[in-house]
């Protein structure tokens, strides 16, 4: 028998019994709609909660706090620390933020910018790691630089004498793109004089927008050369100034000037990274080995995904019930279908239908309750699964007075969620049709002839 | 074309574990040629439709051994059977069997569904064949609105969709009027010469007897004396 002929005779079977046909694809699509919705509230606040834990961070990143050592100086990161880094198997790039230790008061057509301050980044490192751009690209010669996405924001005004103006109206750096920026390096002469050097640099690409909304970028990154530039007209780590020398005791300043370029050097920020999350580990107990202490989300995240990940399962086992609860309508429609039905089955073995035609009919029958109801389920559930995204913030907010951070999600239903959902209805479906199909297998001809069944 | 070898069949009546055997049919030779048209005559309980059932496929002889188109069919699966009806029998019914929720046409080509033959196909047999039997204006119809000569037409018709070279018929004129039931035995008649068709009637009507080449007997399971035609009703009357 065909499968076309099957799926007729399948509909024209269904169509007998509309009403109890109804109920049971309803009991389906609500058990579907259960299951998803549950689960979906698990994936939804572990998106969001992981999503807040990892923003601006990388999980591959692994940050270096310092090395385990007796002595405080020998605690801090040096180059021979950054150079060790590197040589770790599967680290790809090691990164470091160290600050410019005066303001550079950079300017641009003559138009101060409202930096608040100059950092000094490896880029070749840099590129390795991803450093994020929203517009432009890292820099290639010595002279280039990239400026912080908001490096353009309050000051404008302020200098316009309107005072802060609202960041709508701040016109965007990207406009810089290509201009030259002029950095102003100052240091104390032997005689107490302050001398400047002004070092001009080209933008040529713009930090990516923050993604909090109360954080602002307004940094200028300079690469090594810069600050070679900047070390040499100051001639000291970092690009710091000189203290004055007191008159009364010419000798105090002495032992608080800052390190010459002779001295060993600190890095800040350093950050390795590795060329795979799953070397994350790894690569952490490596170097704790060595004494360096580190910490890396991806030792949160697996903690938080764990906790997660039971939740998921305890509500999805939970949903489960409520499917198999559904089943039980299923098992009992097919059994009364094919108690109705006894005749019709033994008149079709009589004239020489399969027993396997036969079940292969109860089973898809079965199949199509389970389809129809996983279908209708999973329809609602995304509707269910929006407006609670929608309705709940709203609801936080009006009677609980507590505001739900933007983009916050209660519920998420990943394709796959809603796949496995789809296989579960239909595998129970099939299951609970299962027995009433075998029972239909094994009417008596003769006494369905005799119509005594 | 069919053959009874030391056929014996009893029944189990009773509660399970106190069960009572009832025996039927008693050591069963029957030879039944191509294209005859035997009837089986006999009083009601004296194992006529038992007869049937075994060369169906219904129900397994307790002993002997059952040929049908040269297979032995005691020992098929219940899987094979089916398969071995499709390909080799034809039934009727006295209560025509027809499923009531499908249309004339729908029951005709059901046999032609099971074999999975094409929908166009089966369109055209099925016409052809309602036709044939005198019911295509009420291939729409469903069982309940056709008569009872309509619906054992319609019964023929399904019987005869896949050509089977045996048709197997309980009491087939049972439910018809005179006039359905000459029509009826007409047309056994005919399609006997024109396709050869084999048919073993299971029959109380001397009149559907009277078309059988051969008439065999049975009392109280028992097969009797089945070559001559003459004197067996007299024989059971008296």
């Amino acid at each position: 028998m065909k499968f076309t002929d099957q799926f007729r005779f399948v509909r024209q079977n269904m169509k007998k019994n509309k009403t109890r046909l109804f109920m049971t694809v309803l009991a389906t699509a609500m058990g579907c709609t259960f299951l998803i919705v549950l689960a979906s509230v698990g994936f939804g606040l572990q998106k969001s909660i992981v999503d807040q834990m990892v923003v601006d961070r990388m999980v591959t990143a692994i940050d270096i706090y310092g090395i385990e050592s007796e002595n405080e100086v020998d605690r801090v990161i040096g180059a021979k620390n950054i150079e060790y880094l590197r040589s770790v198997d599967h680290v790809k790039a090691v990164t470091y933020r160290n600050y410019v230790q005066q303001p550079l008061n950079p300017t641009v057509d003559g138009a101060a910018a409202s930096s608040n301050g100059t950092v000094n980044v490896d880029f070749d490192a840099e590129t390795k790691a991803g450093f994020g751009l929203s517009s432009g690209r890292l820099p290639q010669k010595p002279d280039e630089v990239v400026i912080g996405f908001n490096i353009r924001e309050t000051r404008e005004g302020a200098s316009e004498g309107e005072g802060n103006k609202p960041k709508a109206d701040t016109p965007p750096a990207k406009e810089w793109l290509g201009k030259v920026m002029s950095l102003q390096v100052r240091q104390l002469a032997e005689d107490g004089t302050e001398q400047t050097a002004t070092i001009p640099v080209t933008i040529v690409g713009i930090s990516e927008k923050p993604s909090r909304e109360w954080e602002t970028d307004t940094f200028v990154y300079i690469g090594n050369e810069i600050l070679t530039r900047i070390e040499s007209f100051t001639q000291t780590q970092w690009g710091a100034m000189l203290l004055p020398a007191d008159k009364d005791n010419p000798d105090s300043a002495n032992g608080n000037q800052p390190l010459g370029l002779q001295d060993p050097r600190q890095y800040n920020s350093v950050q390795a990274i590795a060329d795979g999350a799953n070397h994350v580990k790894g690569i952490a107990e490596e170097i704790r080995e060595k004494g360096y202490y580190s910490h890396s989300i991806a030792n949160e995240l697996k903690q938080v995904n764990l906790v997660f990940l039971i939740m998921k399962i305890g509500l999805g086992f939970v949903g489960t019930i409520a499917v198999l609860i559904a089943s039980i309508g299923i098992f009992n429609t097919m059994t009364m279908a094919v108690t109705e039905r006894a005749q019709d089955i033994g008149i079709m073995k009589a004239i020489g239908a399969h027993p396997s035609t036969i079940r292969r009919i109860f089973l898809l029958e079965s199949s199509m309750i389970g389809l129809l109801g996983a279908i209708i389920g999973t329809a609602v559930a995304y509707v269910i699964s929006i407006a609670v995204n929608i309705g709940l913030p709203l609801v936080i907010e009006g009677f609980m007075e507590e505001r739900v951070p933007e983009d916050f999600i209660f519920s998420l239903i990943p394709p796959y969620l809603a796949a496995i959902a789809f296989l579960i209805s239909l595998g129970v479906a099939l299951l609970s049709g299962s027995r009433p199909a075998k029972r239909a297998t094994r009417i008596d001809v003769l006494r369905a002839l005799r119509r005594d069944i | 074309m069919i053959e009874m070898i030391q056929v014996n069949h009893q029944f189990a009546i009773g509660k399970k574990g106190k069960e009572r055997v009832v025996p039927v049919l008693h050591d069963i030779d029957l030879h039944v040629k191509q294209g005859e048209i035997v009837a089986i005559v006999g009083r009601s309980g004296s194992g006529k439709s038992t007869l049937l059932n075994l060369m169906s496929g219904y129900i397994r002889p307790t002993s002997g051994t059952i040929r049908v188109a040269d297979q032995e069919v005691t020992s098929l699966s219940e899987g094979e059977w089916a398969n071995f009806r499709l390909a080799h029998l034809g039934f009727m019914f006295q209560s025509f069997q027809l499923i009531p929720s499908m249309t004339a046409f729908e029951n005709a080509e059901l046999p032609l569904v099971l074999k999975g033959i094409g929908v166009t196909q089966r369109k055209k047999r099925v016409m052809e064949l309602l036709e044939q039997v005198g019911v295509a204006e009420y291939a729409g119809h469903y069982p309940g609105e056709l008569s009872g000569g309509q619906q054992q037409r319609v019964s023929v018709a399904r019987s005869l969709i896949l050509n089977p070279p045996i048709v197997l018929a309980d009491e087939p004129t049972g439910s018809l009027d005179s006039d359905n039931e000459r029509q009826l035995l007409s047309l056994i008649q005919h399609l006997n010469q024109d396709r050869g068709t084999t048919f073993v009637l299971i029959t109380h009507d001397e009149q559907v007897a009277s078309i059988a080449h051969r008439t065999v007997s049975l009392k109280d399971g028992y097969l009797l004396n089945a070559d001559k035609k003459e004197g067996i009703f007299a024989h059971e009357i008296h």
